[in-house]
């Protein structure tokens, strides 16, 4: 179990003195995917941009694969590459009207050679399922479309680390099914290390492997999903709440005094609980 | 975008848009300087004809986007054609209050026909490559052709950009309606201004992010991408050449049988 990126105290404050995040620790393991909870404005988008290189931190430091990063000019094309962020509002991030184009974008960037530039867009556009849309213009997309040709703007520069803000916001249930299942997927066959920030409280405990909670630009709590679910009160006092399957065992437990054992997050652990205390085991 | 629609349903689509530039200018240029109705005539012929032939666009679309340059066409040369005019050569004339005399002489009709024929032939190359040549395609080709990065660039942002733009408006103006903001004059004029200093912050904010986003893709000042790839399209350098045999050769039998 090794890290891919370990945060240690990182501190930032904008220009003009107002701080934004007050020693924020936390570490993704590789090949996992980690959970980062907060509420508005509490310094997600900020910590990564942090993470990337497209801010620098005003004190402590990161940790990639165990080496410092050096936030040296020379070296941002190198973290660039390494840590990809794919921001909330795809509009944000597709500058051209080009699918396809777009897509090429962070690859043209690495100056690789224009084979493997095409052969890296087609694979992008394959993984995300969006190669039927290579012809159209961005604006005919819709929104969860926009996001998959977004997330391909990043895989084509083919990161270890993948950050992900806010990827479920805006989009149905279905849309937001399909893009937790993508993600699944690319960590699974390529072995990515995923980010995510959320305050969708019920896909945490379905694809998260860890969470860390921040707020007011410190992280709060870190652990499994059982963990921080086990400590409600915790996510109440940051405007967060639980899963809402896990909120009816508490009342059953609270309330009701039925003995419901751990935090039920999902709904199969749910399941499995209330099929057990109707069993009477 | 009406054309823009067209150019991507178009038979010609993914063929290279530089040659489909060339031929454009080619077929225009020859119009513009053979100075002749004839030309521009068959110019605009020829031009519709190869467009629904060889994009596969319908002849209502076409015809539709020709009318609205036809317009303002009409009404511009009518002011070439209806002038004061001297004694004597009219063939036909008023006076205008008792005292100016106006009127349409035969050069001044024949001017007038020459340039709306001018004109709908030039249109008629230029509707050629904007239906068959999506804007993206247009940008990827202006670049080929060495034109200033630069200005590239900024065609292609203002593009993609345009359409959130417009999106962001349409609904500050919906937002404003459902408030009674554009009840009156002077309410309407105030609300105007409002949504126009509103959109204007949130595309200042807009390109805060936009930077960002680019920077963590490794923008290093130039928006270097690659277009897909095209199916060749040296065939239409023959048929440039073709075009412009055949408006010489009608610019020579006009000359020939009118004196």
């Amino acid at each position: 179990m090794s890290n891919a990126i370990e945060v240690q105290e990182l501190t930032y404050a904008y220009a003009d003195g107002t701080p934004a995040l007050n020693g924020v620790s936390f570490a993704a393991e590789t090949g996992k995917v980690t959970g980062i909870l907060g509420s508005n404005g509490a310094g997600k988008s900020t910590l990564f941009l942090n993470l990337n290189g497209v801010l620098t931190p005003t004190g402590g430091r990161v940790l990639l694969d165990g080496a410092p990063v050096s936030y040296r000019r020379q070296d941002l094309p190198k973290l660039r590459r390494k840590v990809g962020v794919v921001f909330q509002d795809p509009d944000d991030q597709l500058f051209s009207a080009d699918v396809y184009r777009d897509v090429s974008f962070g690859a043209v960037n690495l100056g690789l050679p224009e084979e493997e530039v095409r052969r890296r867009v087609e694979q992008a556009l394959e993984r995300t399922g969006v190669s039927h849309l290579r012809d159209k213009p961005t604006h005919a997309l819709s929104y969860g479309q926009k996001k998959r040709v977004a997330i391909a703007g990043v895989l084509v520069m083919e990161p270890d680390v993948m950050i992900l803000d806010e990827p479920t916001a805006g989009l149905d249930p279905q849309g937001v099914s399909d893009i937790m299942k993508l993600l699944r997927q690319l960590r699974q066959t390529l072995g990515i290390t995923i980010i995510l920030a959320t305050h969708d409280m019920d896909i945490v405990p379905l694809y998260c492997d860890r969470v860390y909670l921040l707020s007011g630009g410190r992280m709060v709590t870190g652990g499994t999903p059982e963990e921080v679910f086990s400590r409600p009160e915790v996510l109440r006092a940051n405007q967060l709440r639980l899963p809402r399957i896990a909120h009816l065992m508490e009342i059953l437990h609270r309330e009701d005094g039925v003995e419901v054992q751990g935090s039920c997050a999902t709904i199969s652990a749910a399941r499995k609980e209330i099929l057990r205390l109707l069993k009477g085991e | 975008m009406g054309t823009d629609r067209c150019a991507y349903l178009s038979r010609l689509r993914r063929v290279d848009p530089v040659p489909k530039v060339w031929f454009t200018l080619a077929a225009l240029l020859v119009c513009l300087l053979a100075d002749s109705i004839a030309v521009g005539l068959f110019t605009l012929a020829a031009l519709s004809a190869l467009n629904l032939a060889l994009g596969g666009q319908r002849a209502g679309d076409l015809l539709r986007f020709l009318r609205v340059p036809l317009a303002f066409l009409v009404i511009g040369c009518l002011t070439i054609v209806l002038r004061p005019i001297g004694q004597g050569e009219a063939l036909w004339a008023f006076r205008l209050l008792g005292r100016w005399c106006w009127g349409v002489t035969e050069e001044n009709l024949r001017l007038g026909v020459l340039v709306c024929c001018k004109a709908m032939g030039a249109v008629s190359a230029m509707y050629f490559l904007s239906m068959n040549t999506p804007m993206t395609d247009l940008t990827a080709a202006l670049e080929r052709l060495k034109l200033p990065r630069l200005f590239v660039e900024l065609v292609e942002l203002i593009y993609r950009f345009i359409f959130l733009l417009t999106d962001t408006a349409a609904s500050i103006h919906t937002a404003q309606q459902a408030r009674l903001g554009y009840q009156g004059f002077r309410r309407s004029i105030r609300s105007m201004g409002e949504l126009l200093s509103a959109v204007f912050v949130r595309s200042l904010h807009r390109g805060n992010r936009v930077f960002s986003a680019l920077e963590s893709r490794g923008y290093t000042g130039c928006l270097a991408t690659l277009p897909g790839q095209y199916a060749p399209g040296r065939w239409l350098y023959g048929l440039a050449a073709a075009v412009a045999v055949c408006q010489l050769l009608i610019l020579f039998a006009e000359r020939r049988l009118l004196p």
